[in-house]
């Protein structure tokens, strides 16, 4: 009966969805709105007025800033759901600080015995990881001018985290993310659209607005390399959050 | 009359050829190779040697420039990432216990 109930609701919001589908122009087709108007305005005023020249990342930031403020708020919320399910599931001792130590490191983590990390492994991923850090805060800060962004650069610094806390292991790794600190970081990327739509109410009247004016060019990319950052920093933090709450499972 | 280009276009098709070379026997290794120690083994030739190689080779025919660095930068991670998650791999396999494939035992 319940499952009925279940299955007709879906049908019945599955048909107007289906029609309006139905409803939009083919893929790919040259009349489509989109080709007509959207992208040429996109691609001949883009850069001067969203104000960076990789024009991705002026739509991401500036013509579609509410999208991805929704967007970096889902990716948040998502940290949440991932974290009340894996602490849930039998992980709630893992906020006590005398949890016993010593969880498998290396690479080899189903060995029974913990094996001790190669030393080959240990030294490239020492040698090579403040490279990392270095490239993923290149293309943080780059990205309204070369192709790559916060949510890029994010990925990347998160990929180093967790390459870190695998050979050094998590008990080295977690003291240098404090969690009163982490919180934070975690919410940054909500908080940093947060701030600059704040700052966008003071220049222009609109939430989220750049001030469009010439001479107000620099203000206008602070605004949104203080986005990049908040995006990376805050993807970064959550990858790091969600790994770290795997591996004490 | 053997010219600059002339020199640099030598060596540019002698690393190409050298990176060619090590991706078909890779590959192939990858494929015809009966276990997995010896398949780790040929694949990260590809990486090392193949990969490697071509990225130098770009550079060579480059010339002096920014993108240049790049290329040699990209040839030295390569060159340190590839063997050392083949070497984590093959560790990984001999640390649980993965038999290897021997004449006798066929």
């Amino acid at each position: 009966m319940k499952n009925a109930a279940v299955a007709s609701l879906l049908v019945i919001f599955a048909i107007p969805l289906l029609i309006a589908v139905a409803e939009l122009p083919p893929f790919g087709d040259p009349d489509a709105p989109i080709h007509t108007h959207i992208s040429a305005r996109y691609i001949e005023q883009g850069v001067e007025e969203a104000g960076a020249e990789n024009l991705v990342t002026g739509v991401l930031l500036n013509y579609r800033g509410f999208d991805t403020f929704g967007e970096v708020t889902v990716i948040f919320t998502a940290l949440a759901a991932a974290l009340a399910v894996l602490l849930t599931s039998g992980g709630v001792q893992y906020f006590q600080e005398d949890r016993p130590p010593a969880p498998p490191k290396g690479a080899d983590e189903s060995e029974r015995p913990p094996t001790p990390v190669s030393p080959v492994v240990l030294f490239v991923v020492r040698l090579l990881a403040p490279f990392i850090g270095i490239f993923a805060a290149f293309v943080i800060l780059h990205g309204h001018v070369t192709p790559g962004g916060g949510f890029q650069g994010g990925a990347i610094l998160g990929a180093m985290f967790i390459v870190l806390t695998i050979v050094l292991g998590a008990g080295k790794v977690r003291p240098r993310l404090p969690e009163p600190l982490a919180r934070w970081l975690q919410g940054a990327a909500p908080l940093s659209f947060v701030l600059i739509g704040a700052l966008g109410v003071a220049f222009t009247g609109f939430y989220l607005g750049f001030p469009p004016e010439h001479s107000l060019h620099l203000v206008r990319e602070l605004m949104m390399v203080v986005l990049e950052i908040g995006i990376g920093v805050g993807g970064a933090a959550i990858f790091a959050r969600i790994f770290l709450a795997m591996e004490a499972d | 009359m053997i010219s600059y280009e002339g020199i640099i276009n030598a060596i540019v098709v002698v690393l190409v050829g050298f990176g060619a070379f090590f991706f078909l026997v890779g590959t192939i290794g990858l494929v015809r190779l009966p276990d997995f120690y010896s398949r780790t083994h040929a694949a990260t030739k590809c990486d090392t040697l193949g990969a490697g190689s071509i990225l130098l080779a770009l550079a060579v025919f480059n010339g002096l420039e920014p993108s240049s660095v790049k290329m040699i930068a990209l040839a030295a991670l390569v060159l340190l990432s590839s063997p050392t998650s083949g070497h984590a791999l093959a560790r990984a396999a001999h640390r649980t216990g993965l038999d290897y494939w021997r004449l006798d035992k066929e």
